[in-house]
């Protein structure tokens, strides 16, 4: 799960109603869509133009990675940490999102919120998000700005200072990010659940968003020491993008972030361990505010970095990527059991997991619903996509990449992910080339691996003290 | 090391110290310029609109016809969405399935929707696929079948997702505040329908306003990215040259424009007694903004609660730890517009944000904008517009609201300075005139005996309906205790 400092502004009333919403897909068989590609082999033809960022290492251990491009006179700075959920204090979930709020409230030469000052007041933009392995800070300012940003950068890396008000303010703020996510939002318990309860050890049990309870324990105190323990020159990685000149960029990191010490103590470790899953198990979860019931089945994915990861990527777009996608065309247009079917892969530095989920069509039952999504999951793992039905999922795929790469802030969160979760900035071109090379045998191989051939936790999600 | 040179190392290290107290200050700022878009009338009256971007490969493509919502007959709520969505449910050539397969087998999905004076049909896709792409939009638009069982299936995945909205606080008190807002007028009913008026539509209804409404002389095709206007032009004869309007009469005019309901509730609340935290949304009707005017409200809206460093911002979330998220927008209603306060808090500080939330705006009515607040707030504004021009669905987005507002596209160009214009004293003039007490409309969804106490104090004709009860179907639905 993907928190963020800021919410995107979802008002009741959408500007467009689309009847119906889901957002889901809603799909094709495989020989309509084999039909639709007549020409065929169409991404081979989709030419993906090559990211050519630049890197360099200061002697502090700072990763700088940077790509010039003159659309817009705006530029984008991002930080990413290598710090997440999943390094939370014991019993003080939630903590590494908490912080990540707290770095605006203040440093040595910052006063609270001056870091608003220095992006929206001139026209920029700033947020920042914490997953369960990354804490990513980005904003995006005229590019006349470009070196107040490094500075302020620099600033709250090496002087962060928070008051005692500041901190209790904020962190109710975060308690009510934990309202509006979990309690108030109708399916939020059950997608909190689903990507959490299902680890049997592994500290991503714990999840991103922690609790009310766990939010009260934490102090200034855990401030100081999380600051010192990860927000270090050599646990960061520090992204432009845009309208800069590299050699007038390169003078202002080292000016600015050059100074900052390297800590001689070394990175804590992070628990990784998780256990093989040896059983399937059962979690059911009931909650007040339930209006339909909601079904998953989970099961262990590898990390991010594993070279299987392209053919699961592709395996979830083909049943859930779009209106043709197996899951919708199944569930949600032909059998009408469920109001949204997907399948995704949620992979991480660490075990991921891959979800099947739907929400239930009015009057279905949960068993039904589960009955129907696992029967099209291994239907793909029991025999070969087509052809068009592949190239269909992989221009999808790609035509995505493109279009998030649009912008300096888009183009610089796709090479964090590749550099940070990846562990290698050159994943942002090779990434594609991978999910381009996947083969049907791919895709099935993969799901008789992790899916098929493996133990899985199923969730149900159903109203209290109501059989629905 | 000698003396000297540890002298000049001391004063270098001193004088860098020096620069790190504070931020180094901005070079000199360079411009954007945004080319006003190229427009072309197609002889059967087809408004044709380019906008070139460079950059990558990518073209968006967006037919919207210019009317939406509003027609929907009072007992037909969410007609104008159906039609909208069955656009991509089946037509002459295709069916549902095979549409869709067609569109992503493009590398883009094929969006269909209504709202407030549009009805649209868009698809993003990389520059080679564009003339294939316009054909399957040319084919939805002009050739749909509105088959009944497809009317069915859509019909009850929306009264299935009207089941998730009825119990998410936020959408419910937002839909509420609308008819709050707008009474029995053609603008307060619920776009997406309501479960009482979804199964009275008929297939008749679809295609009766389909008729009427999707004809080449009250539609724009809008082009946004990597792709020239002569090229474009020429696309769009390809595949909608051959558009006749349909034989009867066109659709009737927009509806008057929308005003405040007279009479009626101002405040209520609808009792949700399972959810944890309320959602509480502020709304007030604006009139037709013409000129100038139009700007000083969008600077309005900034100050007050146009992003994180708003007003209600800093009362309600920075100042109190009171809410995750608290915004304000103004929705188009034609050339009018809808005002909206939106946040959602714990159930036990309901009562403290509405007051938080009458006071800035009484203080945007009283007090000028001092002018350093006034500036920040307008180069947010002018940012917030730069960076959605800067991809093809952004710079098409931006255009359509131009063309459903009734304004030039050409507007683009001017945008900017238009907002640099304003001065406190239009921003003010504006809140003065617009923003009285009279005109605000209050809803809350939430766990009622948590708040309707301290909210009646100030509120005493306050309605409260139970979440099971709420019939947003009529303005009287709001009415009973």
């Amino acid at each position: 799960m993907t928190l963020g400092r800021l919410a995107t502004f979802a008002l009741a009333v959408a500007a467009l109603a689309p009847a119906a919403s889901p957002g889901a897909a809603q799909a094709a068989t495989a020989a309509s869509s084999a039909r639709a590609t007549a020409s065929a082999s169409a991404t081979e033809t989709l030419q993906v133009p090559r990211i050519a960022y630049r890197e360099r290492k200061l002697a502090n251990g700072l990763t700088v990675l940077s790509v010039e491009s003159h659309g817009s006179p705006t530029v984008s700075v991002q930080v990413w940490y290598h710090v997440g959920g999943a390094d939370d204090p014991e019993g003080k979930s939630g903590f590494a999102h908490l912080f990540e709020h707290i770095m605006f409230k203040g440093s040595k030469h910052m006063k609270s919120e001056e870091f608003d000052r220095l992006t929206e007041d001139v026209g920029g933009e700033n947020n920042a998000s914490t997953t369960e392995d990354v804490t990513a800070y980005e904003t995006v300012v005229p590019s006349n700005h470009l070196e107040t940003l490094l500075w302020a950068e620099a600033e709250r890396l090496a002087n962060l200072r928070v008051d005692e008000a500041n901190f209790r303010s904020e962190r109710a703020v975060v308690q009510e990010e934990y309202r509006q996510r979990i309690l108030a939002s109708p399916y939020g318990l059950f997608f909190e659940t689903v990507s959490t309860r299902p680890y049997l050890r592994h500290p991503y049990r714990r999840g991103v968003i922690g609790s009310i309870e766990n939010l009260d324990a934490a102090s200034v105190a855990d401030v100081v020491a999380f600051h010192d323990t990860y927000y270090r020159p050599d646990n960061a990685t520090l992204i432009v993008t845009g309208d800069f000149e590299p050699r007038q960029l390169d003078a202002w990191v080292d000016k600015y972030f050059g100074p900052i010490a390297r800590p001689k103590a070394p990175l804590p470790p992070r628990e990784t361990a998780e256990p093989a899953w040896t059983a399937d198990r059962t979690i059911t979860v009931k909650a007040p505010n339930v209006p339909l019931p909601a079904v998953a089945t989970v099961w262990l994915a590898p990390p991010v970095t594993d070279a299987d990861a392209p053919a699961l990527q592709v395996a979830a777009a083909l049943l859930s990527a779009g209106e043709s996608s197996r899951l919708n065309q199944a569930l949600v247009y032909r059998q009408q059991i469920a109001t949204q079917a997907s399948f995704s892969a949620d992979l991480r530095a660490g075990p991921g997991l891959l979800i099947a989920s739907a929400i239930a069509a009015g009057g279905r039952s949960p068993a039904a619903v589960r009955s129907a999504l696992l029967a099209e999951v291994k239907r793909l793992a029991s025999r070969p996509a087509t052809r068009g039905e592949l190239d269909k999922v992989k221009t999808l795929l790609l035509t995505a990449a493109f279009s998030s790469r649009q912008t300096p802030l888009g183009l610089a969160a796709a090479i964090g992910d590749a550099a940070v979760l990846g562990g290698n900035p050159e994943r942002v071109n090779t990434d594609l080339d991978d999910l381009r090379r996947v083969s049907a045998a791919d895709v099935q191989r993969v799901l008789r691996r992790y899916v098929t051939g493996a133990h899985s936790v199923a969730l149900d999600y159903v109203s209290e003290g109501n059989a629905q | 090391m000698k003396l000297a040179a540890l002298l000049t190392l001391l004063v270098a290290a001193t004088a860098s110290a020096q620069t790190f107290d504070t931020p180094p200050p901005p070079a000199a700022p360079r411009p954007l310029t945004i080319a006003a878009p190229v427009e072309q009338v197609l002889p059967n009256g087809l408004r044709v609109i380019v906008a070139q971007r460079d950059g990558m490969p990518l073209v968006t493509a967006m037919l919207v016809v210019l009317s939406g919502s509003e027609l929907d007959p009072p007992q037909l709520s969410g007609l104008a969405s159906m039609t909208a969505g069955l656009l991509t449910q089946g037509t002459r050539r295709r069916t549902g399935p095979e549409i869709a397969a067609a569109a992503e087998t493009l590398g883009g999905t094929l969006d269909s929707g209504a709202g407030w004076g549009q009805s649209l049909v868009s698809i993003t896709v990389t520059t080679p696929r564009l003339g294939a792409a316009l054909g399957l939009v040319a084919e939805v638009a002009r050739e749909p079948t509105f088959a009944p069982a497809e009317l069915d299936r859509l019909r009850k995945q929306t009264l299935d997702a009207l089941k998730v909205s009825y119990a998410d606080p936020g959408t419910v008190a937002g839909l509420t505040a609308a008819r709050l807002a707008y009474g029995s007028g053609a603008w307060g009913h619920p776009a997406s329908g309501t479960p009482a008026s979804l199964p009275r539509i008929r297939q008749a209804d679809l295609v009766a306003l389909h008729r009427a409404t999707f004809r080449p002389d009250r539609a724009v095709l809008i082009l946004a990215g990597d792709i020239g206007a002569e090229r474009g032009v020429a696309l769009a004869k390809q595949h909608f040259g051959d558009w006749a309007s349909a034989a009867g009469d066109a659709a009737p005019p927009p509806p008057a424009p929308p005003t405040l309901a007279p009479g009626g509730p101002t405040v209520a609340i609808v009792d949700m007694p399972a959810v944890g935290q309320a959602g509480v949304v502020l709304a007030l009707p604006l009139p037709p903004r013409q000129g100038a005017e139009r700007a000083a409200a969008d600077v309005l809206d900034a100050v007050l609660g146009g992003g994180y460093s708003s007003r209600l911002s800093q009362e309600v979330r920075i100042k109190r730890g009171l809410s995750y998220a608290v915004y304000s927008r103004i929705e188009p209603r034609g050339k009018s517009g809808l005002f909206q306060a939106a946040l959602q808090t714990k159930n036990e500080s309901t009562a403290e944000v509405v007051s938080l939330l009458q006071a800035e705006i009484d203080r945007m009515m009283q007090t000028p904008v001092p002018a350093d607040e006034l500036a920040s707030r307008k180069l947010s504004l002018i940012g917030g517009f730069s960076r959605t021009v800067e991809t093809t669905a952004g710079l098409a987005s931006a255009i359509r609201s131009l063309v459903t507002t009734g304004r030039s596209p050409a507007e683009l160009k001017t945008r900017i300075a238009a907002i640099e214009a304003v001065g406190s004293a239009d921003v003010q003039r504006y809140a003065a005139a617009h923003f009285g007490a009279a005109g605000r409309r209050l809803a809350i969804a939430g766990v009622a005996d948590r708040f309707a106490d301290a909210l009646r104090a100030e509120a005493p004709g306050l309605v409260v309906v139970a979440q099971p009860q709420l019939d947003l179907e009529r303005a009287e639905g709001l009415r009973r205790e």
